[in-house]
């Protein structure tokens, strides 16, 4: 019969693979016809890896297993555990007199159902006597169902669905145990199509999630701030535990030359945390060069997120400013990991957290905000950290904790801050860690005196002459100006120091010609000071006194009482190398 | 440093502009002490000084002091914001009379 031609057809088929040649064969009745199954199975095979949508390859399989097996009709129905009580199937295909394509039944209804349920091959050969079998299928079709074939389509977790067939066209239309071992395997192979499918469409998302997560993180880093000079006070790392990170730091030099520094951690983890990290960090940025207060500056934070926040999300987060003239850092801490101080003999000091984290409570501080805490450093080192450090997991299986962290923060205490930092997040990275990791540290070198520390924004030496001091007026306008100093301020600074010029110009120089002068501007931090030098002969300190008597006009006198109205400190160096005198004006602005 | 003086009236009005400092203010003392010999009332125009020192000040001081012996009057009128910031570090600000303009110093 028709059988060994069409076994001699499917080979031929298979090659032409163009058309599916098995719908047009006559269908086989026995399992012996092995050959024609595989071919059909090779067919389904590349069927669905050559598309990309797995419906009409599902429609195409149906057909081709249906003309196989001499079915009147099939369907392929696919699980629905999201519907109804118990989960539904939905007819995901259907081939044969009528269209059934998105009828549902609850998984406990009909032969379907139970193959589903029981990830089990079913095989009816009455319907009429299986009380189990689904009447409510053949008044949607209008066709009288007499046998059923059916068999799962495994997945990793139960059958995923079923393919169905019915009434079998020929002999006395039951399927045999060969027909049902056909579609078994042919189910089976439907059935893994359907998984790569979901798989590819599952992997095309996440690819384009990951795209706009490397993006979000993308962002999030140009938040963070560029790493200084080798030699700055202040140094931050952020190693994310996911792409994107739900703490950040910051820090910035205030119009005053203070530092404002602050490091938070964003409860939750992924695109939620990592959003309202780039909020706070926002606000951190834009509030902190108008509210100089730490604690106050998190009182407004701490308003603004729980105004606006959700979700029971908040902030743990630490903010301090720092002054590296006079070495003090003021620190509030809201619900922080407590940041460490590390003193000059090797003590270590927490700066533990009094006040709970930001966003939770609007209005919860008093006026003058979180309470803030003074350290001096002098010399010593202020680390602020994320709980991802204390929280990796050391050798001994235990968290590492403060201790651990202040080891290392010992082992590296010779290196500059930068390299300290660095150091620190590299070892702690190296451990078993799940968190995100950020560190910033902040240093006053010990031993350092503030002249040391100082940058110079200007210098020049002249003769002592009066025609030279419009200039000096003018050029330091200028260097003040480009340092940032206001007009107002710069006005003072210009002042102080064209009255100590004119003392030179007038008393230094005995005899003409008149020797040099030299004027140098220093700042460190919010601390600016003027010396001016000369090379004449040492003059008597107590001349500085002469200013003291307000009702003294005489000339000299109101210039001196200028400058010590003006500056901080007037005072004089002890005798420079070389010879002369030096005088010091300092000026620290807060 | 430029100077100019004027008669408005009865008064002379000393116009002093630029910077007056060490190198300038012997200039701005002579002229001033010329004008108290003249033995009319004094209003000295400050709206052009962008800068003024110590001996700046000690030269209106002086200015002031020989035209009160004298028994007359000096004034200082529209005196620019650095030039007062200097007047009220000397706390000379209320020994001078200030007006806000010439033509107030004139009219009062």
């Amino acid at each position: 019969m028709s059988d060994r031609s069409g076994e001699g057809a499917v080979t031929a088929g298979t090659e032409a693979a163009e058309l599916n040649p098995l719908v047009e064969k006559a269908p086989v009745g026995e399992a012996t016809d092995l050959p024609r199954a595989f071919a059909l199975l090779a067919e389904m095979t590349r069927r669905f890896a050559d598309s990309l949508e797995v419906t009409p390859a599902l429609v195409a399989a149906l057909e081709s297993i249906a003309a196989q097996l001499g079915a009147e009709g099939g369907s392929l129905w696919l699980r629905d555990d999201q519907a109804g009580e118990a989960g539904e199937i939905v007819c995901e295909a259907s081939v044969g007199p009528a269209d059934i394509t998105g009828l549902r039944l609850s998984i406990e209804e009909g032969i379907v159902g139970r193959c589903v349920r029981e990830n089990a091959c079913q095989s009816v050969f009455d319907t009429a006597k299986d009380p189990a079998f689904a009447s409510s299928v053949d008044k949607a079709s209008g066709i009288r169902t007499r046998s059923i074939l059916c068999a799962p389509m495994p997945g990793s977790d139960g059958a995923i669905g079923a393919v169905e067939l019915i009434n079998r066209r020929e002999g006395d239309g039951c399927f045999s145990a060969g027909d049902l071992h056909v579609l078994e395997v042919l189910a089976s192979s439907a059935a893994l199509a359907l998984s790569n499918a979901r798989m590819a469409t599952a992997a095309a998302e996440h690819r384009r999630v990951q795209r706009e997560l490397e993006l979000a993180a993308e962002i999030q880093r140009a938040l963070l701030p560029e790493a200084g000079a080798v030699d700055a006070p202040i140094h931050g790392e952020n190693v994310p535990a996911r792409t994107v990170s739900g703490d950040f730091f910051d820090y910035l030099e205030l119009s005053d030359g203070r530092i404002s520094f602050c490091l938070g951690d964003v409860s939750g983890k992924g695109m939620n945390a990592a959003l309202l990290m780039a909020k706070t960090a926002s606000l951190y940025r834009c509030l902190t060069k108008t509210i100089p207060s730490p604690g106050r500056l998190l009182a407004v934070i701490n308003d603004e997120l729980a105004e606006t926040s959700s979700r029971g999300m908040f902030v743990t987060m630490a903010a301090g400013v720092y002054d590296p003239a006079s070495g003090q850092v003021v620190l509030a801490n809201a619900g922080h990991e407590p940041p460490l101080f590390r003193s000059t003999d090797g003590g270590f000091r927490g700066i533990p957290a009094l006040e709970p984290p930001l966003g939770v409570i609007q209005g919860l501080l008093p006026p003058e905000g979180y309470p803030e805490t003074t350290i001096d450093l002098a010399g010593g080192r202020l680390f602020v950290f994320s709980d991802g450090l204390t929280e990796a997991i050391g050798a001994d299986g235990e968290q590492i904790g403060s201790e651990g962290l202040e080891a290392l923060f010992d082992e590296y205490q010779e290196d500059s801050i930068a390299d300290c930092v660095a150091a620190v997040i590299r070892r702690v990275g190296d451990l078993e860690h799940r968190d995100d990791l950020t560190l910033l540290g902040l240093e006053q070198r010990a031993g350092s005196t503030s002249e040391e520390r100082a940058e110079a924004l200007w210098d020049h030496r002249c003769p002592a002459e009066a025609k030279q001091l419009a200039g000096i007026r003018k050029d330091l306008r200028g260097a003040l100006a480009a340092a940032g100093l206001d007009d107002t301020r710069a006005a003072d600074f210009v002042t102080a120091i064209d009255e100590a010029c004119q003392n030179v110009v007038r008393h230094a120089y005995a005899d003409a010609p008149a020797g040099d002068m030299q004027v140098t501007l220093l700042r460190c931090g919010s601390e600016w000071t003027l010396l001016l030098r000369d090379w004449a002969p040492p003059v008597d300190p107590s001349c500085l006194d002469a200013g003291r008597d307000f009702d003294d006009l005489r000339p000299g006198g109101l210039g001196t009482r200028f400058m010590k109205e003006l500056m901080d400190e007037v005072s004089f160096d002890s005798p420079p190398a070389g010879g002369g005198n030096r005088l010091r004006l300092v000026k620290r602005l807060s | 440093m430029q100077h100019e003086v004027r008669e408005e009236g009865e008064t002379l009005v000393v116009a002093l502009a630029g910077e007056i400092d060490l190198e300038h203010s012997p200039k701005a003392r002579e002229v001033l002490l010329e004008c108290v010999g003249r033995s009319r009332p004094i209003l000295v125009d400050l709206s052009g000084v962008e800068y003024i020192d110590s001996s700046g000040v000690a030269s209106l001081v002086e200015a002031l002091q020989q035209a009160k012996a004298r028994g007359q009057s000096l004034a200082l009128a529209s005196v620019s914001a650095s030039a007062l910031r200097v007047l009220e570090l000397a706390r000379l600000d209320k020994v001078f009379t200030i007006h806000a303009s010439v033509a107030e110093g004139l009219g009062g």
